[in-house]
């Protein structure tokens, strides 16, 4: 060890030169996603780069967010941060790739889900969610889109840009968390101090969501949000959910009946039924956790789920194979004569 | 990076040779002028952080983070000021308490002026220092997270220590619980102790120094430190570490905050030096049982080349430092 002094410039410097960006596939907010190769094992990578502008305030929180939590938790449902180097202003964090994710899988409607399927994917999501919330950090974003899959049919939780550490009772965080539609009724009404319930909830609606094929709880605003979800689980009561009243936004709501779940989703089972309605408890403190909702009858009754490779997968397209496929099912659908017409207009050549 | 390597509860602690060759004195720094630089640089995010009114937890996390960067970094090449901002804004972040850049920069600013005496105005906002400041602290942000490999996880003692007092029965004591957490603070305000021990060795040893001077004897059978898994040793070598500052005071107006000022300060060392071992030479001979623990600015004591005097010097504290096993 001749020179300790550069031993952290030249492990970065080797890092950089392990990894070659291929092509863009996403820009966030404070980052553009890449595919890239690692160049000593030929995989393939997602490296994500994020811009550090020299006047704006530094490093994004979310960015610190994401390696201080991804360096925490290793789990195979958990998205692997493999490594973080600089480049020359740019901080590139090195993340496995995965081909797809929940949300694609939902909205692709050629896709037929078997109870199975759904219990596999639920239970993928719990082993991640459980693994965070044992090490005590929160999510703050699950939603399918961030529920990544492989082509292996592996489900990884990943976008750990809104997480932190719980626990901690007194510290104040923020309710401006989580993507409106699977976000929990306390934080909707402004709650500062709040725990794993948060992540179960947007579980909930997830399920829900598999179990429909359609957003559970699509509200149009944080209010409509609430709305939303009265109607479709009934305006809690005192009762039902103490000390709700002395939440910062809390607001009285016309009073909705309660509406069994099995009316809506009636091809599910009781089983599924009762675990669903034990993450969408409006309590908190009696909503379920990761860890229980494990040992849910649900996971062990049949049918069992769907072992990994007979998952459905959704094979992301090029923007070339999708215009190419949608041609293809547009012909499929006309009659002779209109593809002729549809040809001269569009100057189809084959 | 060390991201393949599963993070633990247990900081990040320095090897022996990261210890003794650390970037500062390879460049040519003595031990004294590293150490009042580093103490410098921890008094500074101190401050700063009362100032931005950000919790305990987050100085603490800064400084640990600042003694980090320089056993990666040399003193030389890094001014204390722009890292000790850096540390600052960083460990709010990790801390989940971000504070604002531009109060940031007046507050380090308003610190730079108290401590060279000049006039407390306020710096103006469009002004080109302003840009700079901001600059550098953007800058250093970048360069600690990349020396220390992205690695911003510090574990603290004081919950710890919390626990070990109940352990021990003393949460009631008038003093002890007070006098242990003051040592804590001192001790990661100002040595290398946070990276050199594990934070249970920590909360042991000022439970044991405060207990000491509390005049509290504590279970010896076994002795209660090795239920805790400490090391006598290791706590002595602390409590000597924690113990050793209130025997210095830092000549604060004197050393530097920008990277400008640090060669014309190590000038003033040098001649600060060559006088004394003049001096020496002078009167040699005569005192050999000159007492050499109370010219403390540091600066006399440490500089001199000769080995001899070197030794004589550590008498006030126990500055061997053993190195655990964690590293």
């Amino acid at each position: 060890m001749a020179s300790l002094r550069n031993h952290a410039e030249q492990l970065n410097a080797a890092v950089y030169r392990n990894y070659k960006k291929d092509r863009k596939v996403g820009e966030g907010a404070y980052a553009v996603v890449y595919l890239g190769t690692q160049l000593s094992t030929k995989k393939v990578v997602a490296i994500k780069k994020i811009k550090v502008g020299q006047f704006k305030d530094g490093l994004d929180m979310s960015a610190l967010r994401e390696v201080k939590t991804l360096q925490e938790l290793r789990h195979p449902n958990i998205v692997e941060l493999m490594e973080v180097y600089f480049h020359k202003t740019n901080l590139n964090l090195v993340l496995e790739f995965l081909e797809s994710d929940l949300e694609m899988i939902i909205k692709d409607k050629s896709i037929v889900f078997m109870p199975g399927d759904v219990k596999h994917w639920m239970l993928m999501t719990l082993r991640g969610l459980d693994h965070c919330h044992r090490n005590w950090v929160l999510h703050r974003d699950m939603k399918p889109n961030n529920l990544l899959l492989g082509l292996d049919g592996q489900l990884k939780i990943a976008d750990f840009g809104l997480a932190r550490d719980f626990g901690d009772r007194g510290r104040q965080l923020t309710a401006q968390v989580v993507t409106r539609w699977y976000r929990a009724p306390e934080l909707l009404f402004g709650a500062k101090e709040y725990g794993y319930g948060v992540d179960i909830w947007a579980i909930g609606c997830i399920f829900a969501e598999l179990l429909l094929r359609n957003p559970y709880l699509p509200g149009n605003t944080d209010m409509d949000q609430l709305d939303t979800m009265f109607r479709a689980l009934g305006t809690p009561a005192e009762v039902d959910w103490p000390g709700m009243k002395s939440l910062p936004n809390f607001v009285q709501f016309k009073h909705y009946p309660r509406t069994p779940l099995r009316l809506l989703f009636t091809a599910a089972g009781a089983d599924t039924l009762e675990l669903l309605e034990s993450m969408l408890i409006y309590d908190p403190n009696r909503r379920i956790s990761a860890r229980e909702a494990l040992l849910h009858p649900y996971f062990f009754n049949k049918p069992r789920p769907t072992p990994l490779e007979n998952l459905p997968k959704h094979v992301r397209e090029s923007p070339e194979e999708a215009k190419k496929r949608r041609k293809a099912e547009l012909l499929d659908t006309m009659t002779q004569d209109e593809r002729k017409r549809v040809f001269r207009v569009l100057d189809f050549k084959s | 990076m060390a991201s393949h390597d599963k993070l633990s509860l247990l900081n990040a602690l320095l090897t022996l040779e990261q210890l003794q060759r650390t970037p500062s004195r390879e460049d040519g720094l003595s031990e004294e002028q590293e150490d009042s630089l580093r103490q410098f640089g921890c008094h500074l995010i101190q401050t700063a952080g009362i100032l931005l009114k950000l919790p305990q937890v987050a100085m603490a996390t800064a400084q640990i983070l600042f003694q980090r960067f320089f056993y990666q970094a040399s003193l030389r090449k890094f001014a204390v000021r722009d890292i000790g901002m850096g540390s600052v804004f960083l460990a709010a972040k990790v801390e989940e308490c971000p504070c604002r850049l531009t109060d940031l920069i007046n507050v380090f600013d308003h610190l730079s002026k108290k401590f060279r005496h000049k006039a407390l105005d306020p710096l103006p906002l469009f002004s080109q220092e302003f840009y700079d400041l901001k600059n550098a602290i953007v800058v250093a942000e970048m360069q600690i997270l990349k020396k220390l490999g992205f690695n911003v996880h510090v574990q603290l003692p004081y919950a710890i220590m919390v626990n070990y007092l109940k352990v021990l029965e003393l949460t009631e004591h008038p003093t002890i619980p007070q006098r242990a957490w003051g040592y804590l603070n001192d001790g990661r305000l100002r040595t290398s102790v946070y990276v050199c021990y594990q934070p249970p060795t920590i909360a042991c040893s000022v439970i044991w120094l405060a207990a000491r001077e509390a005049g509290v004897p504590l279970p010896m059978q076994p002795a209660w430190w090795e239920v805790l898994d400490s090391k006598l040793e290791d706590i002595e070598n602390i409590a000597g570490h924690i113990k050793s500052l209130y025997y210095q005071t830092l000549p604060i107006p004197d050393l530097p905050l920008t990277i400008t000022e640090v060669e014309p300060y190590l000038q003033r060392q040098q001649q600060i030096t060559l006088a004394l071992i003049d001096a020496e030479k002078r009167s040699s001979g005569g005192n050999a049982n000159q007492a050499p623990d109370l010219d403390i600015t540091m600066t006399a004591a440490g500089t001199a080349e000769g080995p001899d005097r070197k030794t004589e010097s550590k008498s006030s504290a126990p500055r061997s430092v053993r190195v655990s096993r964690f590293s």
